[in-house]
């Protein structure tokens, strides 16, 4: 055996031995607690806990119409969700990454305030501004422009308001640092050999941050779909989306763990498959990449 | 003759105007009801909607209140504690990740990547159903392992991007000028990713004091986190003293990002 094929054998050992420990712990506190989960999925309920009889009953009570309502409501809060904030976000990326150093400090520092921020404390700050009596109302009947207060809280308005104001800074910040990268001087070429401007954005800018937008939506949409809290404390009671159902089924009683297992289940598998189609395409995206720098460099030769 | 454009300075200049006051109107959206939730907090009201004058006594109700005082100090021990260990395990990892060569890189990177890609819901499910399934007691443990859990991979990747950046020549020099490994590990990489090692711990450290789903289904009777009693004082409806509360955390907040900020340019400098 040479010299080099020891070295690589050793560090190999040591590699080992530095991932044991998270290894160890992803596999007990991440990967068995979903074994778990499909185990109780196939389990009987009962009104606080579960009775270890075998049933597929869960499985049969999700193909209500309720529950296929609450996953595509679900699906839309995320959907619009990602496009919005997407659109809002983008000029902003876009004016940040452009500006001074200096500035550029200080808008991002703006940006960060409201992500470090507790999540459950902006969702409250929409109670107050948008409640009956509260500040946004108040402020529309003093001007006269209304005359009952408006009733956007507690309805599917004020849910994807207050979700697109939550997730804006997880948009906006990776499109910043793909906006950051582009070789501006790109653009004036562009518009030297004629391009407007429209058509410099598209052929140019946009190609170019594709990955902060891809980084933006898996960031925005996936939490989305899983939505609990935003629902709960600002959303109709009429419109119960998928994450509240499960955390209904679990916390309050009557308890039913294996039909929220079984839901968490189907939101998983979504999840899963949202994942692979994203992961082929980002794969197709680099091996056209690779293909076109191959074709240039043949051009070069 | 060709007709110069000179277009391409229009990009940096016309239409500031615009994008800025679109700037404006998405940090308006941002910050309008923070503010507004600030302003109430020294309101003199029991009911949210009229200014009945300046008070600073919900403040003092806050600090009179153990309830919350308790809620805060289980925050930050649950905050310290996921913090180190999920950095530690985090450190190891982006070391064992490092190696190229590694067997079992792929299965251990995917490992890192796919509670990232869940959504939190999903998580806190698993973990409640699992600690039912052991029959534990759930309190200050169980949170505070499920924060380690999910901590961990945000951990992983801050440190292992701060790690691609590494000159391994620093490492072959020490090597040559007879170091051993510990001592290059001690002397030389370490002081190198430390502003890695920084930025994935404050990483972690906010997301565990900010976390509200995972500690919701992981936590028992009588052990609140901060964010677990902001959500019940909210349904309960005392609202004026969450108000303040919600300040102090605003003000937190502002004060650990700026200090972080100083931070990074005096480690980087």
């Amino acid at each position: 055996m040479d010299n080099t094929q020891y070295v690589n054998q050793q560090k190999n050992k040591l590699s080992w031995l530095l991932a044991t420990p998270t290894l160890v712990w992803l596999i007990i506190f991440f990967f068995i607690p979903y074994l778990i989960v499909v185990i109780y999925s196939f389990l009987t309920p009962t009104i606080y806990d579960i009775k270890f009889a075998f049933t597929t009953e869960a499985y049969r009570e999700i193909w209500n119409w309720n529950y296929i309502k609450s996953f595509l409501i679900s699906l839309r809060l995320a959907f619009l969700t990602t496009f919005f904030s997407l659109i809002l976000g983008y000029p902003v990326a876009y004016f940040i990454a452009r500006s001074s150093a200096k500035m550029k400090n200080i808008l991002l520092f703006l940006i960060i305030i409201p992500f470090w921020t507790n999540f459950i404390i902006r969702i409250f700050s929409w109670r107050i501004f948008l409640s009956p009596m509260g500040a946004l109302n108040n402020f529309l009947i003093n001007l006269g422009i209304i005359n009952e207060p408006l009733l956007i809280l507690r309805t599917d308005l004020a849910v994807l308001i207050v979700m697109v104001y939550v997730y804006l800074p997880y948009m906006i910040l990776p499109l910043y640092a793909g906006i950051e990268k582009i070789d501006f001087t790109l653009i004036n070429a562009a518009m030297d050999l004629g391009a407007n401007r429209w058509q410099s954005f598209k052929k140019v800018t946009l190609p170019l941050s594709k990955e902060g937008i891809f980084a933006g939506i898996i960031l925005v949409f996936i939490p989305s779909l899983g939505m609990y809290v935003v629902p709960h404390l600002v959303g109709s009671q009429d419109s119960l989306y998928i994450g509240q159902i499960i955390a209904y089924k679990i916390k309050d009683i009557p308890r039913n763990w294996p039909f929220a297992s079984a839901l968490s289940l189907v939101m998983l598998l979504f999840v899963a498959v949202l994942m692979i189609i994203l992961y082929n395409l980002h794969l197709k995206q680099q091996k056209l990449k690779v293909e076109e720098n191959v074709q240039n460099q043949k051009k070069e030769i | 003759m060709f007709k110069i454009k000179k277009k391409k300075y229009d990009i940096n200049q016309s239409n500031w105007g615009t994008k800025l006051t679109y700037f404006t109107f998405v940090m308006a959206f941002m910050y309008i009801p923070l503010v507004i939730l600030i302003i109430y907090s020294f309101n003199d009201s029991k009911i949210v909607a009229n200014w009945r004058g300046f008070t600073i006594k919900y403040y003092i109700e806050l600090f009179n209140n153990d309830e919350i005082l308790e809620a805060f100090y289980n925050t930050i021990i649950v905050g310290i504690f996921s913090t180190l260990i999920s950095t530690v395990l985090g450190l190891l990892t982006a070391l064992a990740l490092e190696n190229k060569k590694f067997t079992g890189q792929k299965i251990l990177s995917a490992m890192i990547y796919i509670p990232l890609v869940m959504p939190d819901i999903l998580m806190g499910v698993s973990m409640a159903l699992f600690y039912n399934f052991l029959k534990v007691e759930t309190g200050f443990i169980t949170v505070l392992i499920a924060h380690i859990t999910f901590c961990i991979s945000y951990t992983t990747i801050v440190i292992q991007s701060r790690l691609e950046g590494f000159d391994y020549s620093l490492e072959e020099a020490a090597m040559d000028l007879g170091a051993n490994r510990w001592q290059i590990l001690y002397k030389i990489k370490l002081p190198i990713i430390m502003p890695g090692i920084i930025a994935s711990a404050l990483l972690a450290f906010t997301l565990s004091i900010d976390d509200f789903i995972i500690t919701f289904f992981t936590t028992g009777r009588g052990f609140n986190t901060l964010p677990i009693y902001v959500e019940g004082a909210i349904r309960r409806g005392t609202m004026t003293t969450i108000n303040a509360l919600s300040t102090i955390m605003i003000g937190l907040t502002i004060l650990i990002t700026i200090s972080a900020s100083k931070f990074k340019k005096i480690l980087l400098s």
